[in-house]
């Protein structure tokens, strides 16, 4: 109540100050233009960056001279940021991505232009595939999260219901000769685990954190001994899975960039579209929606209203195991065609972190997701031109932009209320 | 009262899962003390015990096959027992591993890995009157520590110079796991006999993911992110590259299981076609490291010997302690003359006509 009339009350007070959040960012984007202009324009050499939208360097590409372009792109980052402090609120978005978009090219304008010969080209359309591609799981990933911490139980244990489903995913994918079962067997891999993680959770009250972390341990270890006791046995056998299909869209999957990147899919692409469709529409436009974000901000309240507090928990943090054990199989039937020991290396936590990123929305976690996606895409597409940033520097680089954007442009999150304390009726 | 009972079940769970993970690692070494000598052992009795690097025993890689290589030489010599081995779940378990077999009277410690070489030396000095030996590293002044270690370097040189001779597009790459000295070795012998193709036949074959100059390239920074592993490729592939060597463990795999007709991809360590044979189909060979044969003979040398094996091994192409595998179902596909060529560069090689030189390499 008092915290909400506070904010409407500064809401009010704002178009008073001139230093607006708009206006700071502006200052932050004019200096990031100059500094591009001037860094990088020293950096570049005055052989030509090249860049294309297609999936390979063979088609036909748009060049420009690398000194000219990385300091005329850094001076249009600038103008958009200068712009800023004209326009303040309006076209803020638009001029924020248009001061990002600039710096970015006048950043690869350096670094293509430095690139030894045949190898100052970007093709823009397998770095848009790659980034949407490893955006997959984790955007699967924080769906889960956002299930089961809306409506309050923390889901750490991203990680272990990927590792189910990947496993899952493999091994009856392989028994049965069929990817579909495969899928199957996925979302009940990540189900196990999310029967475990609602049970202990709600019913015995365990610590959240604690618990999730527990089931990572044990969702590792029971992968690493049956992977030991049958599938290193026999790869053939139990471990040799095909690819799910790729399903392009006639007509669709043609438009240069965003063809390859959204329509040359396959269903975790497809599903992921639907469930962040589904889940965004559910939570925010249904019953069910209401009901969930109540009981994940003030349970007590939506228990005198009639709400069925813990079944709902129950039911949303099993439909996140599904969810969660589907992006799994991510791993096993689109990423490659095996299982292997702790293969899912960490993303399940990366998930986690797009889920805080995208403030426990679905789009929002989304965003983040493919965000991350595309600065690993281009960290890879870098190295494949020989650039002379150090690898350790690249690999970083979806780390310090995440923190970046965090810290600059997301600004205060807010976690559902309630989440992770478990509900006592009392 | 309920949470209570609710972190029993946990605890049964994290139990479970620590203890499944270590089922599958092997056997834990036991604590019991038996009492070691080095004198020359009766039939069965002189001990193999070996410790994994954090890769663990299944790796399908070094660990795998030091493992092959020890239960190798019991089949071959009778004074042998059952070997013995314990998987290392983090770097700081290395001494303890290490510490807990020779204490048990092992006879023959092996540590694998450069990565334990560290702790390798610490608990040799400790255990003065027992063999270590130590595969990827060497201990100078350690007397009891046998090093074994390769020129990877001399059989990627060949592997470079058959991918470039291969590669249509005249792009071959290759990325790494980790920056680390047994991986960056593979990347500059490869990028090195591609610069040697280039010198012969004044071609203009290029190495992407590598440059040997400046040591910098690309890494995964994972042994077992598989989705990395694709990416990476769809990366090089988009660049117009045909020839992948992944030196990344697992997270080759990812590369190997996409490669269609898209490219030809050269594996690490041990033959594509015996350790990953679901992607034979995708192999143009294999950069191999005998490690088994290293292992088995050293084990073997040990429990004939008196006293501490003395000396050192050093995988080269000349003692088969590296090649290149087969050419398996790329055999059609590579020319005569290539093959030749490649035959030939190996005796040069050997006969030291063409140096190999690595910053990497073993001194």
């Amino acid at each position: 109540m008092t915290a909400s009339t506070v904010e409407a009350a500064q809401a009010v007070v704002e178009p008073t100050r001139y230093w607006t959040r708009q206006r700071k960012v502006g200052v932050g984007l004019a200096a990031v233009g100059v500094l591009a202009a001037l860094l990088f324009g020293a950096l570049a050499t005055g052989r030509k960056a090249e860049f294309t939208l297609a999936e390979t360097i063979s088609g036909s590409a748009v060049g420009i001279n690398g000194t000219v372009g990385a300091v005329l792109f850094g001076a249009i980052a600038a103008l958009a940021g200068a712009a800023m402090l004209v326009t303040a609120k309006r076209w803020f978005g638009w001029l924020l991505g248009v001061g990002i978009v600039a710096t970015l090219i006048s950043f690869l304008c350096w670094q293509l232009s430095q690139a030894p010969d045949n190898l100052n080209t970007i093709p823009l359309g397998s770095v848009a595939r790659s980034s949407v591609t490893l955006a997959l799981p984790l955007i699967l990933g924080a769906l889960a999260g956002v299930l089961c911490e809306r409506s309050a139980v923390i889901n750490v244990a991203i990680e272990g219901q990927f590792l189910m489903g990947a496993f899952a995913a493999a091994m009856f994918a392989t028994l049965a000769g069929s990817v579909w079962v495969g899928i199957l067997a996925a979302g009940v891999g990540g189900l196990i685990i999310a029967l475990l993680l609602a049970v202990l959770a709600i019913r015995f009250l365990v610590d959240q954190v604690v618990l999730g972390v527990v089931l990572n341990v044990f969702a590792l270890g029971l992968t690493g001994f049956l992977y030991e006791q049958l599938m290193a046995k026999d790869q053939t056998r139990f471990n040799q899975p095909t690819f799910v299909p790729e399903w392009d869209i006639p007509g669709l999957s043609d438009i240069p960039l965003i063809g390859p990147a959204l329509f040359k899919g396959n269903i975790f692409l497809y599903g992921a579209i639907v469930l962040v469709v589904l889940i965004h529409v559910g939570l925010f436009y249904t019953r069910w929606g209401l009901r969930t974000r109540a009981v994940g901000e003030h349970p007590a309240a939506a228990d005198t209203l009639g709400v069925k507090v813990l079944a709902l928990r129950y039911r949303n943090v099993l439909v996140g195991g599904l969810v969660a054990g589907f992006g799994g199989a991510y791993f096993t039937l689109l990423s490659t065609t095996n299982f292997n020991k702790n293969m899912t290396s960490g993303l399940g936590f990366v998930a986690l972190a797009a889920l805080i990123f995208g403030r426990w929305s679905p789009i929002g976690a989304t965003l983040a997701a493919l965000f991350f996606g595309f600065c690993s895409a281009l960290a890879f597409s870098l190295g494949s031109i020989n650039s002379p940033i150090p690898s350790q520097f690249l690999n970083m680089l979806p780390y310090i932009a995440t923190i970046v954007a965090v810290a600059g442009l997301v600004g205060r999150v807010r976690a559902p209320a309630a989440d992770g304390t478990p509900y006592i009726k009392g | 009262m309920r949470s209570v009972r609710g972190m029993r079940i946990v605890s049964i769970l994290a139990v479970g899962g620590l203890a499944a993970g270590l089922a599958a690692c092997g056997d834990a070494p036991e604590s019991s003390s038996g009492t070691g000598s080095s004198a020359a052992p009766a039939a069965g009795t002189y001990k193999t015990c070996m410790v994994t690097d954090i890769g663990g025993i299944d790796d399908r890689s070094f660990n795998a096959s030091a493992w092959k290589g020890l239960t190798e030489a019991k089949a071959d010599s009778d004074k042998l027992a059952e070997p013995k081995n314990v998987s290392s779940k983090a770097e700081a378990d290395y001494v303890p591993n290490l510490t807990q077999f020779a204490q048990q009277g092992c006879n023959f410690n092996l540590a694998v890995g450069g990565l334990m070489t560290d702790a390798t030396k610490q608990v040799a000095a400790a255990n003065a009157d027992k063999q270590f030996a130590i595969v990827d590293s060497a201990i100078p002044g350690a007397t009891n520590v046998y090093p074994m270690q390769f020129d990877t370097a001399q059989a990627a040189f060949l592997a470079g110079y058959l991918s470039a001779g291969y590669s249509k597009s005249k792009k071959v790459a290759t990325y790494g796991g980790l920056k680390i000295p047994p991986v960056t070795i593979f990347m500059d012998g490869f990028a090195d006999g591609v610069a040697y193709w280039n010198t012969q036949k004044n071609d203009k074959v290029q190495v992407l993911g590598w440059d040997k100059a400046t040591q910098n390239g690309s890494f995964a920074e994972s042994f077992t992110d598989q989705g990395k592993g694709k990416a990476l490729s769809d990366g090089f592939v988009a660049q117009g590259a045909d020839v992948i060597m992944p030196v990344a463990g697992g997270t080759g795999l990812g590369t190997a299981a996409n490669a269609a007709d898209k490219y030809a991809v050269v594996w690490v360590d041990v033959d594509g076609c015996e350790s990953a044979q679901q992607y034979c189909k995708a192999f143009l060979t294999t950069v191999v490291k005998n490690i088994p044969e290293a292992v088995k003979e050293a084990a073997v040398k040990g429990a004939d010997s008196t006293g501490m094996l003395t000396g050192s091994y050093l995988g080269t192409l000349e003692n088969d302690g590296v090649s290149i595998a087969p050419y398996h179902e790329f055999d059609s596909k590579v020319s005569a003359e290539l093959k030749g060529e490649v035959d030939k560069l190996k005796a040069d090689i050997i006969a030291g006509t063409v140096k190999v030189t690595s910053p990497a390499q073993p001194k």
